[in-house]
């Protein structure tokens, strides 16, 4: 009787859902898929939501997808976003490396390090969109896509706990 | 690929290093890729429209939600302060019509003085209807997605207007949906002109929603606030006469303007054909300069 009241809480059935591996690939698409949402701007400064949750997947865990499947998933969202085809390929394979390379330098992870990294590919992410825009006929000054990047850092953490959550749920715990 | 080695497993190990070079390969493909879209944004025409054909769809049903909320709330707004608004109303609505009837005269004089000249006369066709659905919300470049496509008669390159003024032109069509690079997208050029006095301009958006405009000539700035530009249908896309943008600030040696045509007020926008096909296959092609 003591015995069972101190046992962990271990419920039968709670186990990863299925197609547990797939969930995140998921998200990912689903939140490219996000700029379908009604939303006329005329200023362009809400978040890639595409790029946010991949890099939130990515910081929390290492291995949400094989490595390779960014190349796929940003061709997904470059076509969604419209942004010029090849864009979310380049950048979204290059963060997963550049992440890589991170994890095996990092002793330790917390809160503000991970906040850290992601604005340091947020800003990279900005940078180039304003840099590819720039090669493609529309040069506009840097200042007008700052705006844009704030938001972006000031969203991460939601998109990190979202997906936090995501992952608790699909590993059933 | 947390550590380097994910243990003694061979099998682990030669997947994870395959899966990096999957990646590597992932990444100079994905370059090959944007160097192709930026040199010749031609080639992916075809799936970026079989893209806009799951976006648009989406976003004209969600689209539908937003407009009733968002009429609610003006609709309460215009309850709040009614007797002003009447009275200004009703007194904006008797110079208007003493403007109609001016109007009205210089129509048939115009009319008379076409006939003497035997001047070919363009009648507006419109080759299709839709709404402004969605926009690049995300991005430094001003697009909308338009919800008429290629199903509806839609071809890249046209031009989109609306009753307010111009809105774009079409740089991907779909079946269902096309994407329409707003005047306010820095890309996008449109030769112009000042409604007082005629003076040609060029306008170029600023990649906010505003819209810049300098005089072709050099010289004296010759914009005031609130002045009008309108489009001159030189290079032969657009049509003349269609209002582009009201003139809200002076700069050095031009102004700002904010375009009379808002994306997110329109409801309904209007495709179509281009003004002078023969004068625009004459030039370079005309969607040079989009991804």
């Amino acid at each position: 009787m003591v015995r069972s009241a101190l046992a962990t809480k271990r419920r039968i059935g709670q186990g990863p859902k299925p197609f547990a591996g797939y969930i995140p690939a998921a998200t990912v698409v689903f939140a490219s898929f996000l700029t379908a949402l009604p939303v006329i701007s005329t200023s362009g400064w809400y978040p890639d939501f595409g790029f946010l949750a991949l890099i939130s997947w990515r910081l929390l865990r290492s291995d949400p997808w094989p490595a390779w499947w960014a190349a796929p998933l940003g061709l997904v969202n470059d076509l969604f976003t419209g942004f010029p085809v090849g864009f979310s390929v380049t950048l979204w394979s290059a963060t997963m490396l550049a992440l890589d390379l991170v994890d095996r330098r990092t002793m330790w992870r917390d809160y503000w390090i991970e906040w850290g990294l992601a604005a340091v590919l947020l800003a990279a992410n900005e940078w180039l969109q304003w840099r590819v825009a720039a090669l493609s006929g529309a040069r506009v000054p840097f200042l007008a896509v700052v705006p844009a990047l704030v938001i972006g850092l000031c969203i991460f953490p939601i998109s990190a706990w979202v997906v936090s959550r995501i992952d608790r749920w699909r590993l059933g715990r | 690929m947390a550590t380097a080695r994910p243990g003694w497993s061979r099998r682990a190990q030669y997947g994870l290093f395959f899966s990096f070079l999957a990646l590597i390969a992932g990444l100079l493909f994905g370059l090959i890729l944007l160097a192709l879209s930026l040199l010749a944004p031609a080639k992916f025409q075809q799936i970026r429209g079989a893209a806009l054909d799951l976006t648009a769809p989406a976003a004209s049903s969600l689209r539908g939600v937003t407009t009733t909320v968002e009429g609610l709330g003006s609709g309460a707004s215009d309850y709040w302060d009614a007797t002003s608004q009447n009275g200004e109303l009703k007194r904006e609505r008797t110079a208007m019509l003493r403007r109609m009837v001016e109007a009205k005269a210089i129509f048939q004089e115009n009319q008379q003085l076409k006939a003497l000249l035997h001047l070919r006369e363009h009648e507006p066709a419109t080759v299709a209807i839709g709404r402004v659905v969605g926009s690049s919300f995300n991005s430094p470049r001003r697009f909308a997605i338009l919800s008429a496509g290629t199903r509806d008669g839609v071809q890249v390159g046209m031009p989109v207007r609306s009753a307010d003024g111009l809105v774009g032109r079409i740089i991907d069509a779909g079946a269902l949906g096309s994407r329409v690079l707003l005047v306010s997208d820095r890309a996008n050029i449109v030769p112009a002109r000042l409604l007082r006095g005629g003076m040609p301009v060029i306008s170029q958006g600023r990649g906010d929603g505003t819209i810049d405009v300098r005089p072709l000539e050099v010289g004296r700035n010759p914009f005031r606030r609130g002045d009008i530009i309108i489009t001159s249908g030189t290079g032969g896309l657009y049509p003349p006469l269609v209002p582009i943008a009201r003139v809200v600030k002076l700069d050095d040696d031009g102004a700002v303007a904010v375009p009379l045509a808002d994306p997110a007020n329109i409801s309904f926008a209007t495709v179509e054909p281009p003004y002078e096909p023969a004068a625009i296959d004459s030039q370079a092609s005309p969607d040079q300069d989009v991804p």
